[in-house]
């Protein structure tokens, strides 16, 4: 993961256009579309499976049906794994061509009204969607440096725990559901993200009006930096 | 198509190929194969259904069978438990699509307490004081998330 070096190159516009292109392929926007444009869509890209029963039979993929225990597990995770390489190797391509860098540039200003916390952390928050462990270990730095205190580093730490390494749990293990969705891919995703925010502004409301209210006068100076 | 990287998109890709095909096999199928166990030794014991039973007044509050409070309670262990569990729930014919979506994010938002304590708030160095606060907004975030999927889905 690139983006834990303190030289961040300039974010172009590449990066920007991949990071939206991405959000529309994970969308599902034009899953149902019959035009050429149906390409960037996650679910055309991924395919099907071929049936292994002749014409005429109930369809058959290569898992059969009616298969329980350790075996239908097996083959089941089998068939996810197309859907992870796939996803996988799309946001490597968004990262790659500055696009993660790009959301980040995006989130730097919002950082403070909606978490805060400084927009420097934009760098951490980032890298949570991707990796649980980096981004827990730049949020010790930004403590270390000073530049966020004990209570900012609790709430951005309740951000990153809920939901953590988003992207890559959600588009590995949660592709086990895709197939059974009822909604496009991204909608739950979005879901989750919201309540990222919810859930750490919950602390920080607690932390506000509880906690700093019973520990008033006793000590004024919480911030340990 | 070359970047600021000196990789071109073709090497970006199957870098991440290269990852998701071993987060596939080492992390995900052992996982769902776990979960897919764990629901078959309950479902040949009775256990599932007791489960089911004992929860549905419970679940029902979620619009949700009682078989659903497996995946929750995996999710609290790892991520992966609780996709696993879901899914092997919906082969067993215990839930279905519109219990899977509304439950999704739910796994997640879950946050795996059981390994984040150490690998999230371990890691970042949170006052130990605020850990049972952390886990508490953790599951009713996950439970909120819930209300909110049956309310758009």
């Amino acid at each position: 993961m690139g983006h834990t070096s303190p030289i961040q190159p300039k974010v172009t516009w590449v990066g920007y256009l991949s990071f939206f292109i991405t959000i529309i392929f994970f969308s599902g926007l034009f899953g149902k579309s019959t035009e050429w444009w149906r390409v960037f869509d996650f679910t055309v890209l991924n395919g099907s499976f071929g049936q292994v029963n002749t014409a005429g039979d109930t369809v058959v993929s290569f898992r059969g049906t009616g298969g329980t225990g350790a075996k239908d597990g097996f083959l089941f995770a089998l068939e996810l794994a197309p859907s992870v390489i796939l996803s996988l190797g799309i946001i490597s391509i968004t990262e790659g061509l500055g696009g993660l860098r790009a959301a980040q540039q995006l989130m730097t200003p919002i950082l403070r009204p909606l978490l805060g916390i400084p927009g420097i952390c934009s760098l951490a928050l980032i890298a949570n969607l991707q990796n649980t462990d980096a981004a827990a270990g730049m949020t010790k730095e930004l403590a270390a440096e000073g530049v966020i205190n004990e209570q900012e580093r609790a709430v951005f730490a309740m951000f990153q725990t809920s939901g953590s390494a988003l992207l890559t749990n959600y588009f590995s293990s949660g592709a086990a559901l895709f197939a059974f969705l009822s909604v496009p891919v991204i909608m739950p995703l979005a879901v989750v993200l919201v309540f990222k925010f919810v859930g750490a502004n919950m602390l920080r409301l607690w932390i506000a009006y509880i906690e700093n209210r019973a520990s008033k006068g006793s000590d004024n100076d919480n911030a340990n930096a | 198509m070359t970047t600021q990287t000196h990789k071109n998109v073709m090497d970006l890709f199957t870098d991440g190929a290269r990852r998701g095909f071993t987060i596939a096999t080492t992390s995900l199928l052992p996982n769902v194969v776990m979960a897919f166990v764990i629901i078959q030794a309950l479902k040949v014991t009775g256990l599932l259904e007791v489960v089911g039973k004992v929860c549905e007044p419970i679940m029902a509050l979620w619009g949700l069978p009682g078989e659903a409070a497996t995946v929750l309670l995996a999710s609290v262990m790892s991520m992966g438990g609780g996709v696993g569990v879901c899914a092997s729930l919906i082969m067993a014919g215990t839930l279905n699509g519109h219990d899977a979506t509304v439950l999704l994010p739910a796994i997640y938002l879950m946050g795996n307490p059981v390994q984040n304590v150490g690998r999230c708030l371990g890691t970042a160095g949170v006052l130990p004081k605020y850990y049972p606060h952390i886990i508490t907004i953790c599951v009713v975030s996950a439970l909120l998330s819930i209300w909110v999927m049956q309310l758009i889905v």
